[in-house]
């Protein structure tokens, strides 16, 4: 494959409060500049594995990684990783808009103000990039000094989106974007994500399939912890190679 | 058939007959809260009306005056003690229990949370005349002989400052009934801002975590402002208790009704007052003043508590 | 220091600062119980619980008449106290369930519940003290049952709110009145719950002092006269303490060691209940 790959995932095992084994020997690369979507039933471990990529499970007690992700040839699984370092490369959005309880320009300025940028035009700057890829900054330049507590669902959902930008990060991970939102904010959210593939890798989980054979590039079908198959999304949705693949696809369960 | 339809519809008159009497005791039991309320409020203000047409209400509350002698009765002294303590208690205990709210919900391991949430449940079911022993016998001596005099010689040589803290350093005075109080209400804001802390949508504070912040960030930028109306409102409930403390106070602050700027000094609070001196009342006009005293605190838990709900409702409906 | 550990050793300090506080506040609580301890063992024996004062100077004074009048006093608010709380929360919680008046009742009970209790001391002073002319047990025991009133009214509507709605639509399915389905159905449900109430009103009740002061007083001798003034342990306390007595001290810190292990027991004892009870 000509395609570079950001992200490889090797034989990785995970457990939940050293009991429940929730990934077994998950093995998969994520290509740079490309969507990659994660589907399978509920409890199959999409939204497990994507929460390893930004080591999300280290905030709870006794969550074991064995295994290795590699992230551009550096294995993040290390137990004396920076954390900081690695979520302001590996940024999340999730299923519900988390607006801060800030103003709107401070929600999108939190990340900046954390690493210390304090000089107020280059803020602003950032600010601004970040609203305008965002597709928010039409909607937002009037009122940045407002609570982001008025913004509507889907304009939540992209300020969250916009806040995760003015960092600059490598990689966006997103849990089920939409599935808070009406359709109408669901289709500009997914219209955002094909945008945004340009500059940065992108890995969503979502269980909706249509959505998945909509935006992205490459598809990961999951099972009980397994990954089943992995392949060009195209494939995927018209020959998958596993019965499982093609029972799912099909809406024989799930 | 015709027994069966007697039976039938003597029952349900003699049901809805019972309801209705049940009914009507629960309602009467409840309303038993308004009268009461409302039976406080007149009766202090008939029992004060002497005192009040005597002193009227700005010279009442302004004055310093406090002569059982010569018949002469003002709340300055009282309300400023009352002001002094409370106010110096809410400035200690405020970040201590906002802390402990912090250790509890985020620091402490989740086998920690049970005995520490208990152990604060048992300091704040001590009841304060307990407080006031302890104070009395163990706190006021430590006072008097360490730290009393340690301030002394170090903040007590400042210019200005030092003269919050000179003095004979005795134990009994507004510093010690002051840290009695502090502990006294620590327990109670603590728990409050700890309930308001766990309204935090863990969703939320994950979304902060992923973007790199470390937990101090995320308890500083997300979780306080969150709760901060909650928090507030369990603040002021706080100083609405701290106002009607009495024992935890009486046993450290002697009963001398005057104006000081030292906090080493004995001085007294309205409740204090009236636990030393309403049975000692020998005139009509003492005893009135007393009770004005008595009305005057009650406006002022009315009050606090008015704007303590205000802000606690204001949150929850966030 | 770049950035990232400034942030981490700024971490460090602020979270190790909040661990201090609640170190801090465990260290008065071993300290203020180590003391009662401490000074209360040394000071209990037998004499305590079976005599009455003795004048100050004899040896071998009791203080049998306060704990007498302080369970009296006590028990006679909790009985009155008690079930009208009861019933009061009955009605705001099913009979006028969403009304404007109940949340009116609601609010006032807040109010009361914040009253100072010293002032509630005055109230029922200038209410049956002074009228009658003297100090009396009745007088006391009104006090505690006005202070515990509203405290079992709220916790007390709280468990019955926690019952679910459904719960009583089966009852009322069956043909059964409201009355009988708050006795049968609700009640029940909430039974651990507003137990529990009811002993944390009482562990808040019996440690009350300032509201004795003038409306039970005090009584050197023993006495079941509820008319006349009647001793408590409470008051005791604080009159032997600020006595210049040290064997009067000695009594105050073995009542003291009494009231706070009592009411400490309470405590811990609705904690296990809501634990059993309702779980983790």
């Amino acid at each position: 494959m000509s395609d570079l790959m950001e992200l490889e995932v090797k034989k990785l095992d995970f457990y939940y409060q050293n009991t429940i084994h929730a990934l077994k020997n998950i093995n998969l690369p994520i290509f740079q500049n490309k969507v990659t979507a994660l589907i399978g039933p509920s409890g199959c471990g999409k939204t497990t594995l994507l929460r390893c990529f930004n080591r999300m499970h280290d905030l709870y007690p006794k969550n074991i990684y064995k295994g290795e992700i590699f992230f551009r040839g550096k294995n993040i699984l290390v137990k004396d990783l920076d954390m900081i370092e690695l979520r302001s490369r590996i940024g999340m959005v999730f299923q519900k808009p988390t607006p801060f309880p800030m103003t709107i320009f401070n929600n999108v300025a939190y990340g900046l103000k954390l690493r210390g940028i304090k000089d107020r035009d280059e803020i602003y700057q950032f600010v601004k990039t970040a609203l305008m890829e965002a597709a928010l900054w039409d909607e937002a330049k009037d009122k940045l000094n407002t609570s982001a507590y008025d913004l509507s669902g889907g304009q939540q959902q992209r300020l969250v989106i916009a806040r995760a930008l003015a960092v600059d990060p490598e990689v966006l991970l997103f849990d089920e974007p939409t599935s808070a939102l009406d359709p109408i904010s669901t289709a500009k959210i997914e219209e955002l994500i094909v945008a945004l593939k340009e500059k940065i890798t992108i890995i969503i989980v979502t269980h909706n399939m249509q959505q998945a054979a909509r935006i992205s590039d490459w598809t990961g079908f999951m099972m009980l912890g397994d990954l089943i198959e992995f392949n060009k999304t195209e494939v995927m949705f018209t020959n998958p190679m596993e019965k499982l693949t093609q029972d799912y696809i099909t809406g024989r369960f799930g | 058939m015709q027994g069966i339809k007697d039976k039938k519809k003597d029952p349900i008159k003699t049901i809805f007959a019972l309801d209705a009497i049940f009914a009507t005791i629960t309602a009467i039991a409840s309303s038993l809260v308004l009268f009461i309320i409302a039976g406080i409020l007149i009766v202090l203000i008939t029992k004060s009306w002497l005192s009040i047409k005597e002193f009227g209400v700005i010279g009442f509350i302004f004055s310093t005056d406090w002569d059982p002698v010569h018949k002469v009765f003002g709340a300055a002294a009282s309300i400023y003690g009352t002001l002094v303590t409370t106010g110096f208690a809410m400035l200690i205990a405020v970040p201590s229990a906002i802390g402990i709210a912090i250790f509890v919900t985020e620091i402490a391991p989740n086998s920690l949370k049970s005995p520490i949430a208990t152990a604060i449940e048992l300091l704040a079911a001590i009841p304060s005349i307990i407080f006031g022993m302890w104070g009395l016998f163990t706190l006021a001596p430590i006072m008097s002989e360490y730290i009393e005099p340690a301030i002394q010689i170090t903040l007590g040589r400042l210019p200005i400052v030092g003269a919050v803290f000179s003095g004979t350093t005795l134990g009994i005075d507004l510093f010690t009934a002051s840290i009695i109080l502090s502990i006294m209400i620590l327990p109670f804001t603590a728990s409050v801002s700890r309930d308001a802390f766990n309204l935090t949508p863990s969703i939320v504070k994950e979304s902060a975590y992923a973007m790199g912040a470390t937990q101090w960030e995320v308890i500083r930028d997300i979780v306080i402002p969150f709760s901060r109306r909650g928090v507030f409102g369990g603040i002021i409930l706080s100083l609405g208790r701290a106002l009607g403390e009495t024992m935890a106070v009486a046993f450290v602050l002697g009963n001398n009704h005057q104006i000081t700027a030292s906090l080493f000094n004995a001085a007294a609070t309205i409740t204090v007052t009236l636990a030393n001196e309403f049975t000692e009342a020998d005139s009509d006009i003492y005893l009135s003043s007393l009770f004005y005293l008595a009305l005057i605190l009650f406006v002022m838990s009315f009050v606090i508590l008015a704007i303590a709900k205000y802000f606690l409702v204001k949150s929850r409906n966030e | 220091m770049n950035n990232s550990n400034k942030r981490k050793i700024y971490n460090k300090i602020a979270l190790a600062a909040c661990s201090l506080t609640a170190a801090l506040g465990l260290f008065w609580l071993v300290f203020i119980l180590g003391d009662v301890i401490l000074h209360g063992l040394s000071a209990i024996n037998l004499d305590i619980f079976i005599n009455d004062p003795a004048p100050p100077g004899v040896e071998q004074g009791g203080l049998r008449n306060a704990f007498v009048g302080q369970i009296l006093i006590t028990s006679l608010g909790v009985i009155v106290g008690v079930p009208l709380g009861i019933l009061g929360a009955t009605f705001l919680a099913e009979y006028a369930r969403g009304t404007y008046i109940s949340q009116i009742i609601s609010i006032a009970s807040d109010i009361m519940v914040s009253v100072p209790s010293i002032v509630i001391g005055t109230f029922v002073y200038a209410l049956m003290v002074k009228p009658l002319g003297h100090f009396s047990g009745w007088a006391g025991a009104l006090t505690l049952a006005i202070i515990m009133l509203p405290v079992v009214i709220r916790t007390t509507e709280n468990m019955l709110n926690l019952v679910s709605w459904t719960l009583r639509e089966a009852a009322f399915a069956l043909g059964a009145p409201y009355y009988k389905v708050i006795f049968q159905v609700v009640y029940r449900g909430a039974a651990t719950g507003i137990l529990t109430g009811i002993l944390l009103s009482v562990a808040r009740v019996a440690g009350e002092t300032a509201p004795l002061l003038f409306t039970s007083f005090n009584n050197t001798f023993f006495s079941l006269n509820m008319n006349e003034p009647i001793s408590s342990l409470t008051v005791s306390i604080f009159q032997y303490a600020m006595g210049p007595y040290e064997l009067w001290h000695k009594q105050a810190w073995a009542a003291s060691l009494i009231i706070t292990l009592t009411i400490l027991l309470i405590t811990i004892l609705s904690r296990l209940i809501i634990k059993r009870r309702y779980g983790r």
